[in-house]
């Protein structure tokens, strides 16, 4: 734990609230604050990482709850990207309590060492880390968009819009069109993730491959986000089914990635100590 | 007697439309009739016309309030060639803090035949921009008409009064905004003519659709109306393979049978690889079958669909209205604090420093020989100096006093801060320029 924690947990409740209170109102007066906000957040939750980086001597993902804190903020970064880039602040409303509960559940059950056996220290971890939680964070960003979509395409089909608010719903197509690039450049990130690990086992252990459990389930949801990319471009699965199949795979992949760090404790999951 | 504001008009509410075209102004008018009214109603100190389709209103500001609403109608009747019997039944006549709260109410647009349409304060400035130019505004209406200006800025920034849509093709046009991103690379088939589908083609051109197929059971009326709207006529036997690209399609046609059903369209979809389809069905009887919309990817809406969501809008408008009406009052309250004399303080405290700097300034010019007196002289010197400025600013504030909530007040408070005050800080000058600015920057 370190001083700038409660700041960032501070701030990022701060911006949940702003954020569900400029949706609700939908006269947009406070969105600048609520953005404002989860930006002091995330600068906060930066210099949490870095702290404890610098305490442990290496990237702060040496177990499940320091990855999750990573993965929360990489996830508020790209999240903070996208609200100001596309202008989508109804995306602020799940993205703030999300790395909120992130964060608290990371800190309500930390334990065990922060520093990993000098067996894996090497320029690798960066790399791999990096590349695995920013594809990550697209992962979840893609899965918020498409719970916008089902809810605006919900009110639109039931012809009950929601027409006014000084920022109006994302259209449809818009959102479709963010879901489709999120999933493309997390597939990406995915797949450098894997092909990182893969050379780093090779350089460790001598080999590239040991299917271990992080090792297959990474194995298969590349094959789930591979086969949704897939469908979109083969057969038009767009819209409201590609939003369905995003929150799908999402789900199989937070599964996957709690489940493996809880109940298989290896190279990947659970404490290294 | 006092001073204070004065409406005297008639509205949709008051006047049937053929009675208020008769009392219209052009806004080329305006000027000179405004230099008119100064002659004919000597009762009226300020005054400005706002002439709408739903309204046309005097505002004025005037002593007697009786005499002055006399001058004003048979000004109206006068201007416009009528007898004062067509509208003396329509006529308003709204005084004080009633007649400014109108003025607000109206510049919000709460007063308007549809609440929270937007051209109502572009109207009001442009009146204001006369009453200006012919030189019929004074103190009292600069800032009663800024404060309007305020409260609507606030009513448009704060509630949602404006939101939504309140016409059919409107409505389409929203939805359409909903479903799609850009409308660059989108194409639009309409079948069948009918002023809401007309309407519904045009707006959609504006927004830039890439190209509007327009076909009809007469070729003909295709032809022209692709003419007027710079679309392509399609033959009616033809449209068919035309809706694999159509990404928006308006249905206008008189038909005993759904002309689109839904295996029509899942063939089509499946081509198009479900690109989003809106289908805008404003036929009677209906033009596309209704279990469209269960088609993923495709929305209908009808007449009836589309007439719900403006009736949404009334709703909400009417709950925001509410919140209008607060930050009306908020405004209201202020502009009448000021107009009720409560301001005179400042004036009279920066009445007061200014002389006295000046009462300074002169004594340190004569420092010199001053200095040379002794120090009884010069306290009497002080003594007197104070003395003679004290005498004469209790004259002129006692006067301000007097009339201390009263309009008259104001305009003395006015005169006398021009004439020995420092330039009052803020001061509301005629700017009608930078009005015109204000007005494209809102819209």
């Amino acid at each position: 734990m370190t001083i700038w924690l409660l700041p960032a947990l501070i701030c990022y409740a701060v911006a949940s609230v702003l954020f569900a209170v400029d949706f609700s109102t939908r006269v947009q007066r406070l969105t600048g604050y609520a953005v404002s906000a989860l930006a002091a957040g995330a600068v906060c939750h930066a210099l949490d990482l870095i702290a404890r980086g610098v305490q442990a001597g290496n990237i702060p993902v040496a177990n499940f709850t320091q990855a999750l804190s990573f993965l929360a903020w990489v996830t508020a970064l790209a999240g903070l990207i996208l609200i100001v880039r596309l202008r989508l602040a109804v995306i602020g409303a799940l993205v703030a309590p999300s790395v909120l509960i992130a964060l608290g559940a990371s800190e309500a059950m930390a334990g065990g060492s922060g520093t990993l056996p000098s067996a894996l220290r090497s320029i690798w971890l960066p790399v791999h880390v990096t590349l695995a939680f920013a594809g990550e964070a697209l992962f979840v960003l893609a899965a918020t968009v498409s719970l916008v979509y089902l809810f605006q395409e919900s009110r639109l089909k039931a012809h009950r819009p929601m027409l006014s608010g000084h920022g109006t719903m994302p259209s449809l197509e818009k959102l479709d069109r963010i879901n489709y690039r999120l999933l493309g450049w997390g597939f990406l990130l995915l797949t450098l993730a894997i092909l990182s690990g893969a050379l780093w086992a090779q350089h460790t252990w001598g080999r590239f491959w040991s299917w271990e459990p992080r090792e297959s389930w990474s194995l298969i949801t590349w094959v789930l986000y591979a086969a949704l990319l897939e469908s979109r471009l083969t057969v038009g699965w767009r819209g409201r089914r590609a939003a369905t199949l995003t929150i799908v795979v999402f789900a199989v992949l937070v599964g996957s990635f709690v489940g493996v760090s809880l109940l298989y404790p290896g190279k990947h999951g659970g404490s290294f100590g | 007697m006092a001073q204070s504001l004065l409406i005297v008009g008639i509205n949709h509410r008051t006047a049937a439309v053929e009675v208020r075209e008769r009392l219209a102004f052009r806004d080329d008018e305006l000027v000179a009739a405004l230099s008119r009214l100064k002659l004919v109603a000597p009762s009226v100190s300020e005054a400005a016309l706002i002439s709408t389709c739903n309204r046309v209103e005097i505002i004025a500001v005037a002593g007697d309030a009786e005499a002055a609403a006399r001058e004003l109608i048979g000004f109206l009747a006068a201007e416009r060639n009528v007898t004062p019997d067509l509208f003396a039944d329509a006529v308003y006549r709204l005084e004080g803090r009633e007649a400014a709260r109108h003025l607000f109410r109206v510049g919000t647009s709460l007063d308007s035949m549809v609440i929270g349409e937007p051209q109502i304060l572009g109207q009001l400035k442009d009146a204001y921009v006369r009453a200006a130019e012919a030189a019929t505004v004074g103190i009292v209406l600069h800032r009663a008409f800024h404060r309007a200006f305020s409260a609507a800025k606030k009513v448009r920034e704060r509630t949602l009064i404006g939101h939504g849509t309140v016409s059919v093709s409107s409505a389409a046009i929203n939805l359409a905004k909903q479903i799609f991103d850009s409308f660059e690379k989108k194409t639009v088939l309409l079948m069948g003519a009918g002023e809401m589908a007309e309407t519904t083609a045009r707006q959609l051109v504006r927004l830039g659709v890439e190209s509007l197929l327009i076909t009809n059971r007469t070729f003909e009326r295709a032809v022209t109306l692709a003419r007027a709207l710079s679309g392509t006529a399609v033959p009616f036997d033809n449209y068919r393979p035309y809706l694999k690209i159509a990404d928006v399609v308006i249905g206008s046609l008189t038909t005993n049978r759904p002309l689109l059903t839904r295996e029509d369209i899942e063939g089509v979809l499946h081509e198009r690889k479900y690109r989003p389809m809106f289908l805008i069905d404003l036929g009677v009887p209906r033009n596309f079958h209704e279990g469209l919309n269960e088609l993923d990817n495709v929305y209908l809406y009808n007449v009836d669909d589309l007439a719900a969501v403006t009736d949404d809008t009334r709703e909400e408008r009417e709950r925001e209205a509410q919140k209008a009406e607060t930050i009306v009052e908020g405004e209201l309250e202020s502009f009448w604090r000021w107009l009720s004399g409560l301001e005179l303080v400042p004036a009279i405290k920066d009445i007061r420093a200014n002389i006295e700097r000046l009462r300074e300034a002169e004594l340190q010019r004569h420092r010199a020989w001053l200095a040379a007196l002794p120090r009884e002289q010069r306290t009497h010197i002080e003594a007197l100096s104070r003395g003679i400025i004290n005498k004469i600013l209790h004259q002129i504030l006692s006067e301000l006093r007097r009339n201390n909530g009263v309009v008259e007040g104001i305009y003395a408070a006015d005169v006398a801060r021009r004439l020995l005050g420092s330039e009052m800080p803020g001061e509301i000058k005629p700017a009608p320029a930078r009005i015109a600015d204000d007005d494209d920057a809102e819209d």
